[in-house]
């Protein structure tokens, strides 16, 4: 990427992008309607565990909370619980400027709010990515090298991807799409995107969120129900690391840190303000 | 890459660093083996403690719904042993191959960068070996020392042709992905929530030495060798370095191994 006299230009020509983009496109057609099917199994698997009415006595959701066994993943997850008050008590912690979509409390429940949580995590991870090609358009990072540029537009491209899965598990479960980014910690998230004056700044950005999403689908692994929610957790989570791999090299890091992804940065539910 | 270009004290500390932070990791993953132990060791036992564990919630769950989730929690079947042979198995073969690879001449004395990658991913690999067979050991089972079978055969014919840095790599390419690709299709398979943490908590790591080897690969194919390095100049890497580390939106899974291709006989 380089900034040219009049604005932003893409550092590589257009035919280029268009062979890339094929590239990629061929490369996600194997996967993406399996992830779809997925996506239509684990709505099915949330709707029937669901109990609309009285999320306390359904044993499905009861098993989000205790089936993992997990320690502090049960008390972390005690604000996931089908309990009304629970939820409505996170919701009050700040949205943080945050317009919610689908603003009402309790909306999302028991596996539902992990996928909340998720697209919550993916539209965050869209805007960051997004702010910074605008960041680099308007010249406010300095030389951008192409490397970073193409790592941007991909990386964005595949969490919106993952984004609209799963929405798709929301609204098959009736639920309502998510758009925007629900999260108590936007609003500290947009602010340091507007101070960043440095590719490197917006690189250490990036990174926390892809380290945030890895560690979320891991924990969510081991703390869902639905089989397919657990499988599409498994398959997303590899992905976003993969992208902190590269962020890490970018950096000047060594880009493999961990011999074991931790959860120790994985997000809070608490943090949905929906 | 030239040898110039290599600050060593600078990889010590970034080495350093790495290691600091893995120790969390471990520790985690440690404990998450310890949680499996006891539960995979007696059931029953298990059975009490996540009732005690469980008590200030117990008055509002059914006690079908709870002794089931316990249930769940405790189970370890052969399949799950099997699953953990065969991981051990890959996880084996792969610390073969880097072995091997780190005594080549063109990469004991070539690439610093690369060859840091190589003894730091043997290490992992180890360690990922024996999380597996520790856990399939606790669950009643043996551990594998052997490597999978389907893939040593790969490897067999695969080495007398390597003769660059580059036929490392992609080989590597090969092991790290089916090693991805088959711990992401086990958390899916496996009977408890501890084992679907520790085989989700390895894919990851697979995945990021394969998105690291993809970049390799596309530097060292570009004779841009010497950008392969720790800190890198960024500036000067090409455009698709940024991608072809990432060419998967959702973790393919089409070629795992199978649960029994590594499973002790």
């Amino acid at each position: 990427m380089t900034t040219a006299r009049e604005g932003w230009e893409l550092p590589i020509s257009e035919a280029q992008l268009t062979r890339l983009t094929r590239d990629m496109e061929d490369a996600h057609r194997s996967t993406l309607p399996a992830m779809r099917t997925g996506a239509v199994d684990l709505a099915e698997q949330t709707r029937t565990r669901s109990t609309p009415d009285d999320g306390a006595a359904d044993p499905g959701r009861r098993r989000f909370l205790l089936g993992a066994g997990g320690l502090a993943a049960a008390l972390t997850l005690a604000a996931c619980s089908s309990n009304g008050k629970n939820t409505s008590a996170s919701s009050t912690k700040g949205a943080g400027g945050v317009s919610a979509s689908a603003s009402s409390a309790g909306k999302y429940t028991g596996d539902l709010k992990v996928v909340a949580l998720a697209v919550a995590l993916e539209n965050q991870a869209v805007g960051a990515y997004q702010a910074t090609l605008a960041a680099a358009k308007a010249g406010k990072l300095g030389t951008v090298p192409p490397a970073v540029a193409t790592f941007v537009s991909t990386a964005m491209a595949q969490h919106a991807d993952h984004a609209k899965v799963w929405n798709t598990v929301l609204t098959r479960a009736g639920k309502p799409a998510i758009t925007n980014v629900p999260l108590s910690n936007q609003a500290a998230t947009t602010s340091a995107l507007g101070k960043a004056t440095s590719v490197g700044d917006v690189a250490e950005l990036a990174l926390q969120l892809e380290d945030q999403a890895a560690q979320t689908y891991l924990f969510a692994t081991y703390n869902v129900t639905s089989p397919a929610g657990i499988e599409t957790a498994a398959t997303i989570a590899p992905v976003e690391a993969m992208h902190a791999a590269i962020l890490h090299y970018v950096l000047g890091q060594y880009p493999v840190p961990d011999d074991f992804l931790p959860t120790d940065k994985a997000a809070d539910p608490a943090l949905l303000t929906i | 890459m030239a040898a110039e270009r290599i600050d060593t004290r600078l990889l010590e500390q970034l080495t350093e660093q790495s290691q600091d932070l893995n120790s969390d990791a471990v520790r985690i993953t440690n404990e998450a083996l310890g949680d499996f132990t006891e539960v995979a060791r007696d059931e029953a036992a298990a059975r009490r403690r996540w009732w005690q564990r469980g008590g200030t919630v117990a008055g509002a769950v059914g006690a079908a719904a709870l002794m089931s989730s316990l249930r769940a929690t405790a189970a370890t079947s052969g399949d799950d042993i099997m699953a953990l042979q065969t991981a051990a198995s890959i996880e084996n073969l792969a610390v073969s191959v880097y072995r091997t690879a780190a005594g080549l001449p063109f990469i004991k004395n070539g690439n610093k960068t690369i060859a840091a990658f190589i003894a730091k991913t043997t290490t992992q690999h180890q360690a990922h070996a024996e999380a597996f067979n520790s856990a399939a050991t606790q669950a009643g089972g043996k551990g594998q020392t052997g490597p999978d079978p389907k893939y040593a055969a790969v490897v067999k014919q695969t080495l007398p042709s390597i003769t660059t840095p580059a036929d490392v790599v992609k080989l590597a390419i090969t092991l790290e992905d089916v090693a991805a690709q088959t711990y992401t299709k086990n958390v899916g398979q496996v009977s408890s929530a501890e084992l679907r943490k520790l085989f989700a908590s390895v894919a990851p790591v697979e995945a990021q030495h394969r998105a690291t080897l993809l970049a390799v690969q596309a530097l060292l194919a570009g004779n841009t060798a010497d950008l392969i390095a720790v800190p890198t100049d960024v500036a000067k890497l090409p455009a698709a370095a940024g991608s072809v580390g990432i060419p998967d939106t959702f973790y393919p899974t089409e070629n795992a191994s199978p649960i029994t291709e590594g499973a002790v006989k």
